[in-house]
């Protein structure tokens, strides 16, 4: 991709030994990475594999262990001493998922919060040079837009393409320095993607060099010129992007190879089953049939983005449901508020339990009863004994570990909060339950008991549909998985289930399924 | 200041003074356990605002200038009579600010009230009963107003309701053209401010009955326990099936009948219906309500720490007054103790919230 022979030019970034620890576990071991001058370098990997860990500490957000080397824009630095402003001055710039761009301000208002207003006299704002200094750029970068359109009237991707912008604005030469992209499709709708990956193609093409982190394995290797698979914290290789495949690149990141590449794919949605969806559509989602059997536990494998929560939320009724039909236990539903659910026994872990399961201040006794209140309210009066009995009895039963159950439920750890909001639900034997990544942020001990408690549920009779990222997760918990793409349901594979095999199947582009 | 009132009101807590110490820690949660020092800390905050009661009468009952008039004055029964008022509004207050929203209207309201009990009795002349029950019908249909407006708009209550203030405010001056509503009301109830039972003035069961039902209704229902939820995390509240948007209401029509019920009070004990001072008793029922959540139930609004945060507002400006200072000490010395009943509470969320954190999780990791 450019005219620059291999070796003649030393390495734009250069990473040696970089290692991070949180609370001793090991995020990143020893990374070694060498991204030539003038590529596109994708870092790929599953689940704390440790890329977002490696990019964090490039940033100087995140400070690493003692020990390594960072080198960049001619400048070398000890790996605990790298800070935001030595990687600004190495010419490393950043654009994350979530760019932080302002909708309602100009372009020239966004290009300028990153690199400064002109300024005259008295310290007024020059806009004739800024708007003349912002037509430039976007004449360079040849986005069709004025420098006084407001950055919400554009595309995602034009909006995309402004952040990029503001990240290179104030370096000279494109070959100096490194921009990284933070998965920065991810937000993206379909069309729109390809020409994010058009520009960057561009970019590279005039001498930038890109790295590229992205959990889509297509993208990568499109756009890519080498890409590094990191697993465990670990890199597991550094390879040239001609001639590997996907399936290959598949193996490097689960670590195992694959046995079959596409299985064959079973689906069923028939109405007897404990919950049915025909057609389902809002949101992300364009028409999904799926039906859950009595006492199984389903797994939705999907990315990020494709739906897998809002199908949750939808069935739960805290998300618009714009079509199609549902029917729990043969009975046709249509979700309308979370407590209409709840009064079908449907019950709902969210995946981020912070901001949408707990209340922080108030005891555990509070947090396990929260919504059920009125069970304790008989004759005008509220049946505090009762409500204590129970709370002790769920503590135990739901293998929480608390002093009291009058604790506060933030002082908790992870896990046992995340038991908390688990026994919420569990202790009201619900017909149906609904979980968001339910160990998220727990450590191994408290998810073999989340999951032990899940089976428990499910030998009494309950239903449940489970979404998670970590496929190894799903292959080992789940009866069947349902592989959740573009909107629909891809795939429904049944026992005996196999995680690369379901990473294939949730990675693998549309086209190719 | 809606997200405010989340944060350092209406969070929910139970203080962690309460706590069993027994029971065999386990894992982290026995970093969160708290020492002897802590416990101490604990206890000074929960009853530091009745122990500065204390003090002030203390003070001013020693180097005021005539110690025993300031005494009387001080006597909680004449205080609460005389404050029933304020009591009855500042518990009202509490039920919406315990969801998270602030109802500014509420001395509007009642002062509304005042003059609507009062033009019901001298215009339509109805009997007693009938016109208090009609201050406070008129007191929740503003209410439903606002709750209506804060649920449909979804606009931050805070700035509705001081709109619906003023333009409560002008509503009141245009029927009566600023003039108080002084015949035609009923000797009944002008005698009521002044009467009392058993030696306790009869206003004072009253805001005592009040008290307890607004305790009742806080503390021991599930209303009042959706409405701690909503206040402390509104998205989480909506996903275990409250119905926050139909709580948020009704709160407002609670908060709004209560101002009604305050306005009767106003009209019984001023004599008269008067425009001009319904407004001035909003704010200091706010800064009364945060000085509440700063004892007792530390960082949760409470009833019992409401009405201490009246006396120890009324006490000292009743005193500072016999000290000869001027009227201005009122507004002064209220907006003062808001300001730091607020910082104060803000302070202490963000400490507990600092020391709560729960032991490192690991990374969080996303693709």
């Amino acid at each position: 991709m450019t005219a620059v022979t291999e070796g003649d030019r030393s390495p734009a970034l250069r990473v040696r030994s970089l290692t991070k620890a949180y609370s001793g576990v090991l995020a990143l071991d020893g990374l070694d990475l060498d991204v030539r001058a003038g590529e596109v370098h994708a870092l790929l990997g599953g689940n704390g594999s440790g890329k977002s860990t490696a990019i964090k500490i490039l940033a100087g957000v995140v400070t690493a262990e003692p020990g390594g080397v960072i080198e960049a824009g001619g400048q070398q630095a000890r790996s605990d001493q790298w800070s935001p402003s030595a990687a600004h001055a190495a010419g490393l710039r950043f654009v994350h998922q979530q760019p932080a761009v302002f909708p309602a301000l100009t372009i020239a208002e966004n290009l300028a919060l990153g690199a400064g207003f002109p300024t005259g006299p008295g310290g007024r704002i020059r806009w004739s040079v800024l708007h003349k200094r912002t037509a430039e750029l976007l004449a360079e970068y040849h986005i069709p837009a004025s420098p006084r359109t407001p950055l919400g009237a554009l595309r995602a991707v034009d909006r995309s393409r402004v952040a990029i912008i503001r990240a290179l604005q104030d370096r000279d030469e494109a070959g100096h320095g490194v921009l990284v992209l933070d998965e920065p499709t991810a937000a993206l709708p379909g069309p729109e993607v390809e020409q994010l990956l058009d520009a960057l193609r561009a970019y590279a093409a005039a001498g930038q060099t890109i790295m590229y982190v992205s959990h889509r394995l297509d993208e990568a290797l499109s756009v890519a010129d080498r890409v590094t698979v990191l697993r465990d914290g670990r890199k597991v290789a550094t390879v040239s992007t001609a001639g590997l495949t996907e399936s290959a690149l598949i193996e490097l990141i689960v670590g195992r190879p694959i046995d079959r590449l596409f299985p064959e794919v079973s689906q069923d949605a028939h109405d007897e089953g404990a919950l049915s969806l025909r057609g389902v559509h809002g949101g992300p989602l364009h028409g999904v049939d799926l039906s859950v059997r009595k006492g199984e536990v389903l797994g939705i494998a999907g990315l990020l983005g494709s739906g897998r929560s809002e199908l949750l939320r939808m069935i739960f009724g805290a998300y618009p449901m714009l079509a199609g039909s549902l029917a729990i236990d043969g009975q046709a539903y249509r979700p309308t508020s979370p407590s209409a659910a709840m009064d079908l026994g449907i019950a709902y872990v969210p995946e981020d339990r912070q901001a949408d399961a707990l209340f922080h201040a108030a005891s555990v006794r509070h947090n396990l009863s929260a919504g059920q209140d009125g069970h304790y309210f008989r004759h005008l009066l509220f049946r505090h004994g009762a409500e204590r009995r129970d709370s002790a009895r769920s503590i135990s039963e739901f293998l929480i570990r608390a002093q009291s159950d009058r604790q506060p439920v933030q002082t908790l750890s992870g896990g046992n909060q995340q038991k908390v909001v688990l026994a919420r639900w569990l202790r009201q034997r619900p017909r149906l339950l609904l979980l968001d990544e339910p160990t998220q942020g727990v450590d191994v001990a408290a998810r073999s008991e989340i999951y032990q408690l899940v089976r428990r549920a499910t030998a009494a009779g309950s239903s449940v549909l489970l979404v998670a990222s970590e496929m190894e997760e799903l292959a080992h918990v789940c009866d069947r998985v349902a592989v959740l793409k573009g909107g629909r349901i891809a795939a429904v594979v049944e026992q005996p289930l196999d995680a690369h095999q379901l990473t294939d199947l949730v990675n693998t582009s549309e086209a190719a399924a | 200041m809606t997200p405010d009132t989340t944060d350092s009101g209406a969070a929910l807590s139970v203080p962690a003074a309460e706590q069993a110490p027994g029971a065999a820690p386990a894992g982290p949660a026995a970093a969160a356990r708290p020492g002897a020092g802590a416990v101490v800390l604990r206890l000074f905050q929960k009853y530091s605002l009745v122990v500065l009661l204390g003090l002030s009468v203390a003070i001013y009952g020693i180097f005021g200038k005539n110690p025993a008039i300031f005494l009387g004055a001080a006597d909680i029964r004449n205080i609460l009579s005389s404050q029933a008022v304020l009591v009855v509004l500042t518990l009202g207050l509490i039920i919406p600010m315990t969801s998270g929203s602030l109802d500014l209207s509420i001395g509007n309201i009642a002062g509304l009230c005042s003059v609507a009990t009062a033009a019901f009795y001298a215009h339509a002349h109805v009997p007693l009963f009938l016109g208090i029950i009609l201050g406070i019908l008129v007191g929740a249909l503003f209410g439903l107003g606002n709750g209506l407006l804060v649920v449909l708009l979804r606009v931050d209550s805070f700035i509705i309701t001081l709109g619906t203030a003023s333009a409560i405010f002008g509503l009141v001056i245009w029927y009566t053209n600023g003039q108080s509503i002084v015949l035609g009301i009923p000797q009944a109830l002008l005698t009521f401010g002044g009467g009392n039972f058993l030696g306790i003035p009869d206003s004072v069961y009253v805001v005592a009955g009040f008290a307890l039902l607004a305790w009742y209704v806080l503390e021991q229902t599930p209303y009042g326990r959706s409405l701690h939820a909503i206040g402390s995390n509104k998205a989480a509240a909506r996903l275990v099936g409250i119905r926050v948007e139909r709580s948020v209401f009704l709160a407002f029509i609670v908060s709004g009948a209560s101002a009604g019920l305050a306005g009767v009070l106003l009209l019984a004990s001023s004599g008269a219906g008067n425009p001009q001072i319904g407004q001035s008793f909003t704010l200091t029922a706010v800064a009364a309500a945060f000085l509440g959540a700063a004892s007792f139930k530390v960082g949760q609004l409470n009833v019992l720490g409401s009405i201490v945060a009246i006396l120890f507002l009324s006490v000292n400006i009743t005193g500072l007054t016999f000290l000869g200072v001027q009227d201005w000490i009122n507004q002064l010395f209220t907006g003062a103790a808001l300001v730091v009943a607020i910082a104060f509470s803000t302070a202490l969320h963000r400490e507990r919230k600092h020391r709560a954190r729960p032991a490192p999780q690991e990374p969080a990791s996303r693709p």
